[in-house]
């Protein structure tokens, strides 16, 4: 078959045609979709790497909920180890008495040092000075043992002890102790 | 033979080129084809709204666990406060080195034929808590100074089950310039002064060294 002039014509206008018809489909229609399909689903995963996140948060602060009565029962005992007030007008009242129990009555706490804890957050570290000018060795380690079991909060970080020439048989003891009380 | 005539050729020959008109033929196909995408279309219209219906849901889902989860961690941050507190302190108060074994130890080891005059003791707030204990006496006997050397390995005998790395050294030991009267007779006298290290636990382990690819790599690095 031999086609005329007019049909080429119309062949090509044809073709035109869809070829514009094509580029509408795919630019105007089919390509928008795809990119508002392809946004909603990295929006989804987004969304669901949030939720992932949420739930993992949620489920972790139930696993702390679970174990916090415990630390809070600690924090509670060791808060009513520390009395109100100022340090200054306890510690030294509760040293001083509990070296007399053992016959040792010279003894003079003074605080040298304060420091922040930095791993505490609402306490700090007091130094003392507790010296005891005349003490026998064998009720000075047993004061030292006892308040070693009742003063769970302190920590004797240096001992000092010297013969003092005035009276044979005794000795001046000077202790430093590192207490921990609420700022 | 009989002989057919056509007379309507023409005609006929009109409708035939009608019916294959190829702008004709060309427009079925285009709708054809336009049906084919529309239909496409269509199910990725579907594919997107089911897509956009996914997001909206999974969206709510976020905004009503969001309050919910920035409730949890502010929640977590008091917690964790507490809880790194609370062992802290339990670390602490099971840490803690006790001078009243130290002290009793001494009473055990320390002979009657030498008089500690002065001791130094203390006790780092490292990990491993390094300790030290200096002692200054004076030892008596026929031979003070191997009285002095018993009674400075009698310190670690006697330390070191409890303590871990213990040692102990003479800073000095000289003979004294003065005797004793010990059982009616004078005996010459030595003064010394032990150094007693010791620690509480192990140190900790140093890190690892790093890999000896990455050494090397480094060191081509270097030499470039």
């Amino acid at each position: 078959m031999k086609l005329g002039k007019d049909e080429i014509q119309k062949i090509c206008l044809g073709g035109l045609m869809l070829i514009g018809l094509l580029y509408c489909y795919f630019a105007m229609l089919l390509g928008p979709l795809g990119t508002g399909k392809a946004a909603n689903e990295k929006k989804t995963e987004e969304f669901r790497a949030k939720i992932t996140a949420a739930k993992k948060e949620l489920k972790q602060k139930q696993d702390m909920e679970a174990s916090a009565p415990q630390h809070a029962l600690v924090l509670k005992q060791i808060n009513a180890l520390i009395p109100d007030g100022s340090p200054v007008a306890w510690f030294p009242v509760r040293v001083t008495e509990l070296f007399k129990q053992y016959g040792l009555d010279r003894t003079t706490t003074r605080v040298t040092q304060e420091a922040p804890e930095k791993e505490l957050a609402g306490y700090k570290r007091l130094t003392w000075g507790v010296e005891i000018t005349k003490a026998d060795f064998a009720p000075m380690a047993e004061a030292v043992a006892s308040f070693e079991n009742n003063e769970l909060l302190a920590e004797i970080s240096a001992v000092q002890i010297e013969t003092t020439l005035d009276s044979i048989g005794t000795q001046r003891v000077l202790l430093t102790v590192n207490n921990i009380v609420k700022q | 033979m009989a002989l057919h005539l056509n007379l309507f050729h023409e005609i006929e020959k009109q409708k035939a080129l009608k019916r294959r008109d190829p702008l004709k033929l060309s427009m079925y196909g285009i709708g054809l084809v336009a049906a084919g995408l529309a239909g496409y279309y269509a199910l990725q219209l579907a594919s997107a709204a089911a897509t956009a219906s996914e997001l909206s849901r999974v969206e709510a889902e976020y905004n009503k666990l969001k309050p919910q989860a920035e409730k949890a961690v502010k929640r977590k941050e008091e917690l964790a406060g507490e809880i790194k507190t609370s062992e802290t302190f339990v670390k602490r108060i099971e840490g803690r080195f006790y001078w009243a074994g130290v002290l009793q130890h001494l009473t055990e080891v320390v002979p009657g034929e030498v008089q500690i005059t002065k001791l130094n003791g203390e006790i780092a707030s490292d990990a491993a808590r390094h300790g030290t204990l200096t002692m200054e006496g004076i030892s008596a006997g026929a031979e003070p100074r191997k009285v002095a050397e018993d009674l400075r390995r009698n310190l670690i005998d006697k330390f070191s089950p409890q303590y871990k790395h213990v040692a102990a050294t003479f800073a000095l030991l000289d003979d004294g310039k003065e005797g004793v009267r010990t059982s009616g007779q004078v005996m010459p006298t030595a003064v010394f002064t032990i150094k007693l290290t010791l620690q509480l636990l192990e140190d900790e382990a140093p890190p690892p060294p790093p890999k000896a690819g990455k050494k090397a790599a480094a060191g081509k690095e270097s030499m470039l």
